[in-house]
């Protein structure tokens, strides 16, 4: 039986196919939706419908952008001798927002899972050792999530690279900022003392 | 640790139910199908957010009802009190826990943080069942003592899983797999060795507790022990790094077969828990009665081992135990019980403890149609 309308059902069905919402929060949005003024529902159909024709992956990198090469990659201002590989282009979102990294990225735009159907041939792992090839890099930054996946794809690209002779570096994984040791779990821990640098 | 109370709304056959603990020991006397069991399984769910035999969390609802919740203060051995929520939606099939009125950075976060060991009839099966029950077994308790090791093992889980995967498809369509194997080797290798380092170490300290506890029990001279089997061939050592490179020579050797298999042949998953008395296996030599001393010696072992290592006594729930064993046995584990800790244990009839601890030497309920009340 049908309490709202197809529309209403429609849009919710719709909304619930997103990463985090439930049946009841796409409900919520449907009905958010309708009380909208027009003007506002306009700006956000557009919005939704730009994003797919806009939005492309930057042919060096392949991190989102709308011009091609992205302005990373287009940047003189960049060292164009580091190259850090991360899984998704909103990985790059975050290492920007240090601004501390002057370098460059590849988006792999995923991890290895073989549950997932996830191989090598699915990341673009071609494209960046292409890129090598012609572009003269002096040292590989691995920055992939500290999970199952993120570890194997490490490994894989590691045993890849290791025969390239760039060097070849992964980001530390250890303690936040900010908090105390005794509070840190046990498995970070270990991880971190597993990491320890030479002073 | 101590529970100085517990709270049971809409929990199995009990509406509500609400008891103050001592202490000490508190005894649940009702007949069959009453609802004890249901109080420890509460309990449980307090000190690891699951159930002790039930894998699902609908199957603990009252009927007709929508949510339950179990409801308890710890008091740790430093006068900390932990005020514990843990309550489950069924129509989200949502449970959420709070301790103090916070809720946990995860469930497996919480696991060990209130240490609790669990002796009920289920349990029969370290002893009589399958290799995967005494793992299981190891795994609880060392999870307990040890957060990392549970990181360690979810993570060890989910390898194993991603590398079955490849051998299983390359079963199916066969081609070579070398390359996109070896992450995943690389990977189970790392996290296996140092789960079964961490098991082999376990052993050595955990047997001779084994040994002492069985020794309370039994009153008769014999000899327990435990020995870990591996599917790993380890030369004697069983530090860290050399489990490392010897899981990884196993993994080498046995490729081929497991290519065949499409499944991954060696690492912790396949290993064994040995148990022995006299030299002879318990499983298939032992009689009844060494089958259940010997479980009472591990429960009681694991006891001391979760002191020592989480610095705080664990809650001891005993479960229908008296009936389980003769008589003399029950009198030695609930004598030795009562030195070790808060335990909660249930019961059909009283005698047994009136004798064992006298009439006022623990806190009786009685538990009828889940309804638990005080005996004066």
């Amino acid at each position: 039986m049908l309490y709202t309308s197809e529309s209403i059902e429609q849009l919710a069905a719709a909304f619930g196919q997103l990463p985090g919402i439930g049946r009841k929060t796409a409900h919520r949005l449907a009905l958010h939706i309708l009380k909208l003024p027009r003007e506002d529902v306009d700006v956000l159909a557009r919005a939704l419908v730009d994003v797919k024709e806009k939005v492309r992956y930057c042919s060096v990198c392949a991190n989102i952008t709308e011009n091609d090469p992205c302005a990373i990659c287009a940047s003189p201002k960049r060292d164009r001798s580091v190259i850090c590989v991360v899984e998704e282009p909103n990985d790059v979102m975050a290492i920007e927002k240090t601004n501390e990294y002057r370098g460059l990225y590849h988006v792999l735009g995923g991890a290895l899972s073989p549950l997932d159907g996830i191989g090598p041939e699915d990341l673009r792992i071609t494209e960046l050792l292409r890129r090598l090839e012609t572009q003269p890099t002096d040292e590989i930054i691995l920055a992939l999530n500290p999970n199952v996946e993120g570890e194997a794809t490490t490994l894989y690209l590691t045993r890849l690279l290791k025969p390239v002779g760039i060097r070849l570096t992964r980001i530390a994984r250890g303690l936040p900022v900010g908090s105390d040791l005794e509070f840190a779990d046990e498995a970070t821990l270990s991880r971190a003392i597993e990491g320890r640098i030479a002073l | 640790m101590r529970l100085r109370n517990v709270r049971l709304v809409h929990f199995r056959n009990h509406a509500e139910t609400a008891f103050t603990c001592s202490p000490d020991v508190n005894v649940f006397v009702g007949k069959n199908g009453e609802g004890k069991t249901n109080i420890l399984e509460g309990i449980s769910y307090l000190c690891l957010t699951k159930s002790f035999f039930a894998a699902s969390d609908a199957t603990a609802l009252q009927l007709g009802t929508e949510a339950f919740t179990a409801q308890g203060s710890f008091e740790a051995a430093d006068g900390l009190t932990f005020d514990t929520v843990v309550s489950y939606q069924g129509a989200e099939r949502r449970k959420v826990m709070t301790v103090n009125g916070q809720a946990p950075e995860s469930m497996a976060a919480m696991v060990g943080q209130f240490p609790v060991v669990i002796l009920s009839p289920e349990n029969s099966n370290i002893t009589f069942g399958g290799p995967g029950d005494r793992r299981r077994f190891v795994d609880l308790v060392i999870s307990q003592a040890s957060r990392g090791y549970l990181e360690d093992l979810l993570e060890y889980r989910r390898v194993l899983r991603q590398r079955n995967r490849i051998l299983a498809d390359n079963r199916e369509r066969p081609g070579s797999v070398t390359a996109a194997l070896e992450p995943w080797t690389e990977s189970l290798v790392n996290c296996g060795a140092r789960i079964v380092a961490r098991r082999i170490r376990f052993v050595q300290e955990f047997e001779p507790e084994v040994r002492t506890a069985f020794g309370r029990v039994a009153a008769v001279n014999e000899a327990p022990a435990l020995e870990y089997r591996g599917t790993v061939e380890l030369n004697g050592d069983a530090s860290p790094d050399a489990v490392r490179s010897a899981f990884a020579r196993s993994v080498e050797r046995v490729a081929p077969q497991e290519q065949r298999a499409g499944l991954t042949l060696v690492g912790p998953h396949r290993d064994e828990l040995g148990m022995t008395i006299n030299d002879l296996e318990l499983r298939g030599y032992a009689s009844q009665g060494q089958h259940k001393t010997f479980l009472v010696a591990l429960k009681l072992a694991e006891v001391a081992f979760l002191r020592e290592r989480c610095r705080e006594a664990p809650i001891l729930l005993l479960d229908d135990v008296v009936s389980e064993l003769d008589p003399e046995r029950a009198t030695r584990l609930l004598t030795e019980a009562s030195s070790l800790g808060q335990t909660f244990i249930t019961a059909t009839e009283a005698t047994m403890f009136d004798r064992t601890y006298g009439a006022t030497g623990y806190r009786r309920f009685s538990v009828r149609a889940g309804q638990v009340t005080a005996d004066e």
